[in-house]
């Protein structure tokens, strides 16, 4: 139960399960604190801390994580890395939320930056970085619903949070587009956006979830299905790979899936990918220029904080037409012409 | 003092007649009214051999029958008595009223009830194999905390061993490394008479771990080594084309198959060898079965490793049965779950083998109603698996013994 730690990740290293011993040749330490679903999750987790290992290479700093096994982790792991040993502490994920704060504000000359969090007020020694996902997963949604054959789409997600449900509003509303530009009537199971209620697994580690939550849906006549839920996606993917491409497609979330599952790229249409790699890297850089400051960090569309990622595989099956107006679409939405919040 | 008995039974029924009479008026009074239209459950898939119409059933006029049979059974009980009769009498007022409720959720609308019941076995497995496990330890008074640790360890190894040497190998080594871990419980609790609880945590402690470390830091960096082949399921000819109970009961993978076996198997040497006659003794009266010439220590030793070895199967149905790679803590405490089931199956394989499938039925459920989209928060619903749980150890199956040496350990004299 004991959170595993490694002084970095540079050159394969099974011995450093030894305490991480700081070498004091680097002046500048990043550290993270991820949430339960580990820093290998392909997802989430890793995506920021690749950010991290990105910051290490191109600025020489050290980088160390803590992962969290359990919710009552949370407030352990960040005290561990309390006192002086970190220049900035990474907490990833929402649900870490209360556990930052507090810290953060017990320790107001230790600088924090949270994920998904967005703090009202602010808190003067917290950088919460937050996404405008509901842009990438507007394009998403108009994508699914152009290429669907049985007009049925599915989604689930990890918990009902809003850093989850945000992907499944921007899916939905842009399969809305789809049919209110189209005439066409296409549906999505497991999210209702009025109600904000669905299908949600209430957990991020029980893979085999991944697979009966997408074969529920799957039964129910969807032929393409979002998951939104940490590494419980790639159980889906799974069951996507055994009934194959043609009958079951996947869209994977925060990472573009296609380069970390490589086992079963092949099943995803895209992937609405969540830059947090590039903020968590632009934070660092920041912090070590001395410019850290409290407050919120937004990714966007515009910004490229959040995307949709190339369809690889799948790049030939995409009609040219869909492609032309998912480009029209990306510049409705930076413009501001086309609103993607309802 | 039966007088007595009779009289706190007698109460027991009444309260249970008013339950029944209560979900009847809940029935009618809100469900009901609100169900308009018809619900459609799908029989059939599209390629089906033999295609089976959709069953529709009109939303209100079947609550209604549903509101007044509980009515009936309830005022029966209340008015009439019959403690024999009451649990039974209970569950089957349970299960109607559970249908009248998935049809107020589907009016106007529709499901895959074939894919729901085929769902229900798969979520079943791990949780009736774990169960299994159980019951084979705690029929020689081995309290077997450790299953959850034992399943993930099967998950983990089979996933290893999958990758490098296929799917066959992988279940093969997840069962024996299943069984020494079996084998390390009986030789911490039997020889060294370490506090059987403890043992069970300790086992949970070591194996999340080791597999966590190994994954976190292994797995990631060759991935070659996390990449199991998936068991596929197997059509059993003629029977898997009959409709709906084909596709649930014989169009599954060798880990459903291998539930219902191990099931048998186990109910048949429990109760029907003399092996398993010495194994329940050890488990009521170690000494007097001691006086008997019975070796309690190797029977324990015997039992528990083979329970091991189920629980190890059980956990590769997470790897190789499943979604072909390994993640930390994957498990998701489903051997407790398991645990459970062994308690309100009674100790008996068959028991425990139902308390699950009732466990996967309402997951399984509970994954249809929020895609109906019903008025209930997806919380709640997630909650009804363990709720239906409870309702069912509590309600129907009534008090339950455990063996009477259980988690006592025996010393020679």
């Amino acid at each position: 139960m004991s959170p595993i730690c490694w002084k970095s990740l540079l050159g394969v290293t099974l011995i450093a399960l030894a305490p991480c011993a700081a070498t004091t040749a680097t002046a500048f330490t990043a550290c993270q604190v991820t949430d339960t679903g580990g820093i290998d999750d392909n997802s989430f987790n890793q995506t920021a801390w690749k950010g991290v290992l990105d910051a290490q290479e191109a600025l020489g700093i050290e980088g160390r994580f803590l992962e969290s096994q359990a919710e009552t982790d949370y407030d352990a792991n960040i005290n561990s890395l309390i006192g002086g040993q970190c220049d900035i502490i990474f907490t990833i994920g929402f649900l870490l939320g209360d556990a930052t704060e507090k810290a953060a504000r017990a320790n107001p000359d230790q600088p924090f930056s949270i994920v998904d969090f967005a703090y009202d007020p602010a808190i003067p020694n917290v950088l919460g970085q937050v996404y405008a996902t509901d842009e990438a997963a507007f394009l998403a949604g108009y994508l699914a619903a152009g290429m669907t054959e049985t007009k049925i789409l599915g989604t689930f997600g990890g918990i009902n949070i809003p850093p989850v449900t945000i992907f499944m509003d921007g899916f939905v509303r842009g399969v809305d587009h789809w049919n209110a530009e189209k005439g066409d009537s296409v549906v999505v199971l497991g999210w209702d956006v009025e109600t904000r209620e669905g299908l949600f697994t209430n957990n991020f580690d029980n893979l085999d979830d991944g697979r009966a939550f997408a074969q529920n849906l799957y039964d129910e006549g969807a032929d393409i299905v979002l998951p939104v839920a940490g590494p419980v996606g790639l159980g889906s993917a799974t069951l996507a790979d055994e009934l194959g491409t043609d009958k079951l497609k996947i869209i994977g979330v925060d990472a573009d899936l296609y380069f970390t599952d490589t086992e079963r790229q092949h099943v995803y249409l895209t992937s609405i990918t969540k830059r947090m790699d590039s903020t968590v890297a632009q934070v660092i850089e920041a912090t070590m220029n001395g410019d850290f400051a409290g407050g919120l960090l937004v990714g966007t569309l515009e910004n490229g904080g959040v995307d949709i990622a190339p369809f690889h595989d799948m790049d030939a099956s995409v009609p040219d037409d869909l492609k032309a107006e998912l480009e029209a679409l990306r510049a409705g939405i930076i413009d501001g012409s086309i609103p993607v919040d309802g | 003092m039966t007088v007595l008995l009779d009289k706190a039974r007698q109460r027991q029924t009444r309260v249970t007649g008013v339950i029944l009479i209560s979900i009847a008026l809940l029935l009618a009074l809100f469900l009901a009214p609100d169900a308009t239209g018809n619900a459609t459950f799908r029989l059939s898939r599209p390629n089906d051999t033999w295609p089976v119409p959709n069953l529709v059933v009109p939303g209100g006029a079947f609550i209604y029958v549903v509101s007044a049979f509980t009515a009936f059974l309830g005022v029966r009980l209340f008015l009439r008595g019959g403690a024999k009769w009451a649990p039974l009498i209970l569950g089957v007022g349970l299960a109607v009223a559970v249908a009248a409720f998935l049809v107020w959720a589907t009016a106007g609308k529709s499901f895959s009830l074939t894919g729901m019941l085929q769902a229900s076995l798969v979520r079943a497995v791990p949780i009736a194999l774990g169960g299994l496990a159980g019951v084979l330890s705690e029929r020689v008074a081995v309290v077997n905390i450790g299953i959850e640790g034992m399943l993930l360890a099967g998950a983990f190894t089979g996933a290893l061993v999958g990758s490098l040497a296929g799917g066959l190998a992988g279940l093969a080594a997840a069962v024996a490394v299943g069984g020494v871990f079996g084998f390390a419980l009986a030789a911490l609790v039997v020889t060294y008479r370490m506090d059987q609880i403890i043992a069970g945590v300790f086992i949970n402690l070591f194996v999340l771990g080791v597999t966590s470390y190994v994954s976190s830091q292994v797995f990631q960096e060759y991935r070659a080594l996390n990449n199991a082949p998936v068991f596929r399921a197997i059509e059993i000819p003629i029977l898997s084309d009959l409709p709906v109970i084909g596709p649930v009961f014989f169009n599954q993978n060798i880990f459903v198959y291998g539930a219902f076996i191990l099931a048998a198997l186990a109910t048949y040497y429990l109760f029907h060898t003399r092996y398993g006659l010495r194994a329940r003794a050890v488990g009521e009266h170690p000494r007097a079965a001691d006086t008997l010439g019975i070796n309690v220590y190797r029977t324990r030793y015997v039992n528990v490793t083979i329970a091991g070895m189920v629980a190890g199967f059980g956990g590769a149905w997470f790897t190789l049965g499943s979604v072909g790679r390994f993640d930390e803590g994957m498990t998701g405490g489903r051997g407790f779950i398991g645990l459970a089931a062994m308690i309100f199956g009674r100790w008996h394989p068959v028991g425990a083998l139902l308390a699950a499938l009732v466990f996967g039925f309402a997951d399984s459920l509970q994954q249809k109603l929020a895609l109906l989209g019903t008025p209930i928060p997806s919380e709640f619903l997630a909650m009804a698996p363990y709720i239906a749980t409870i309702v069912v150890v509590a309600g129907v199956v009534g008090r339950a013994r455990a063996p009477a040496a259980d988690g006592k350990p025996y010393v020679k004299e």
